[in-house]
């Protein structure tokens, strides 16, 4: 008996020494003297399973809203799970007009982000596989010469983990990590198709102020790409601005004339602008039989506003002014 | 009485206002395509949008299972994108819920040093040794 007690022994200390063996030694925060830590970033001690509201109103708070993980609790906390979703964790920042945008899943871009001050939300799995322990923390800032990260953690407002330590229980999270953007920022190293999504899923919620400035943005660093345009001519439109609308949607067209809603949304646009002519010949140029929902919708729509509005629109003159 | 009816009155004729004015803004605007739908050129689009329906339904469902109130499901709802919806609708069940604090983890601590202790890797108690 006692023979396979200790067998087991070994076996176990051997695992366990595999386990920590496997990672490459050396320090991952490239050497330098540098030392970032944003110590203004709030911290509120978590109450139980109640890590999610707690580290994401740390990041909130560091970008200008301030709000206490109580008032975030119905926004994140599901009760049954005794948890936050990540899907949740990102959706919610929206309706404090903030983005959400999750970082590439290595170290280096969220040392970028601390770098140009803002701090990163994380999931870690402190658990074994068929026992995890998922947590939420924010790294607020790192050391280089140690090698070391310092996070806001459950009650612990100042963690310092080793950066290994960190990496493992990050990698077995997923690497997920997100940051909050006020709008009009870009992240240090933004992905364009996934700063569009998020800007688009922030349109959905955001005033047409804030959802102009997340596209303006994407339009200056990514003039080539059409749906910047479209979206900041969205966001004219619904702020009533409807020349400003009908440029940025001619913008888009002129990069790609196939963008049926841009094309769609032109012509609504120059409709609510009093010149049928125009918006008639813009829905002409789309071919009704290709449309795929709810685009098909939409034109359908725009094709049945035209004719209902044509009779009392005819008297008056077209507002579009010549664009820029 | 006279009271709650006037109470009512003032409610109906607010609600209503409410109603028409939602009615004007969604008219004005239901055909502005929303940039997220122009970003999710998918070839198939048609089945994309039923999809979207169904995991709305199918995540609000959900949500209330899982204990959160009526009024903040629709909230909470109204936030996630059509692909956010998705993920959540094709496994709320088992996707990660971070919510463990310090104690959870010095849990698994103590489970692990519960077992080592068990297989005799460390004596923790001092066990008189076998004979």
């Amino acid at each position: 008996m006692i023979g396979l007690r200790q067998a087991a022994g070994f076996a176990l200390a051997a695992c366990l020494l595999t386990l920590s063996g496997c990672v490459t030694r050396g320090p991952l925060i490239p050497a330098s003297p540098k030392t970032v830590e944003l110590a203004d970033t709030p911290f509120f001690p978590q109450r139980e399973h109640q890590c999610g509201p707690a580290a994401l109103a740390s990041v909130l708070g560091a970008s200008g809203v301030g709000i206490t993980p109580d008032a975030l609790e119905p926004r994140v906390y599901l009760p049954g799970k005794h948890g936050s979703l990540q899907v949740e964790m990102q959706a919610a920042p929206r309706r404090y007009a903030r983005l959400t945008y999750s970082l590439d899943p290595d170290l280096k871009p969220i040392l970028d982000e601390l770098d140009a001050g803002r701090p990163v939300l994380v999931l870690h799995n402190y658990g074994v596989p068929f026992f995890p322990r998922w947590h939420y923390a924010v790294v607020v800032g790192y050391d280089a010469a140690t090698d070391r990260v310092i996070l806001r953690s459950g009650v612990t407002r100042r963690q310092i983990l080793s950066t290994r330590n960190f990496m493992r229980a990050w990698d077995n999270g997923g690497r997920w990590a997100l940051i909050v953007l006020r709008p009009g920022e870009l992240p240090v190293s933004p992905d364009k198709a996934r700063y569009l999504e998020a800007a688009a899923a922030f349109e959905r919620v955001a005033s047409p102020r804030d959802s102009q400035l997340a596209f303006d943005v994407a339009v200056k660093q990514w003039p080539d790409e059409p749906v910047g345009w479209i979206g900041r001519g969205t966001a004219h439109y619904r702020g009533g601005d409807l020349n400003a609308a009908a440029d940025d949607y001619t913008s888009a067209l002129h990069l790609d004339a196939s963008q049926t809603g841009a094309r769609n949304n032109l012509a609504m646009t120059l409709l609510d602008l009093g010149c049928v002519g125009q918006a008639r010949a813009q829905l002409d140029k789309i071919d009704s039989a290709q449309l795929k929902e709810p685009l098909r919708a939409a034109v359908r729509d725009t094709h049945a506003q035209i004719e209902a509005r044509s009779a009392e629109l005819s008297g008056q003159s077209c507002r579009r002014r010549p664009a820029p | 009485m006279i009271h709650s009816s006037a109470w009512r009155a003032a409610s109906v004729a607010v609600l209503s206002m409410a109603l028409i004015n939602v009615g004007f803004v969604r008219s004005a605007q239901a055909a502005i395509v929303d940039t997220g739908a122009l970003i999710a050129t998918d070839r198939n689009a048609d089945l994309a949008s039923i999809r979207t329906q169904l995991d709305r339904a199918d995540v609000r469902a959900q949500l209330e299972k899982m204990g959160v109130s009526a009024t903040n499901v629709e909230q909470r709802v109204a936030a996630l994108s059509d692909s956010e919806l998705h993920t959540l609708a094709q496994d709320m069940q088992h996707a990660p819920a971070g919510g463990d604090g310090v104690l959870a983890v010095l849990g698994v601590v103590f489970l692990v040093l519960l077992v080592l202790q068990l297989v005799g890797v460390i004596d923790v108690f001092k066990r008189a040794p076998h004979r």
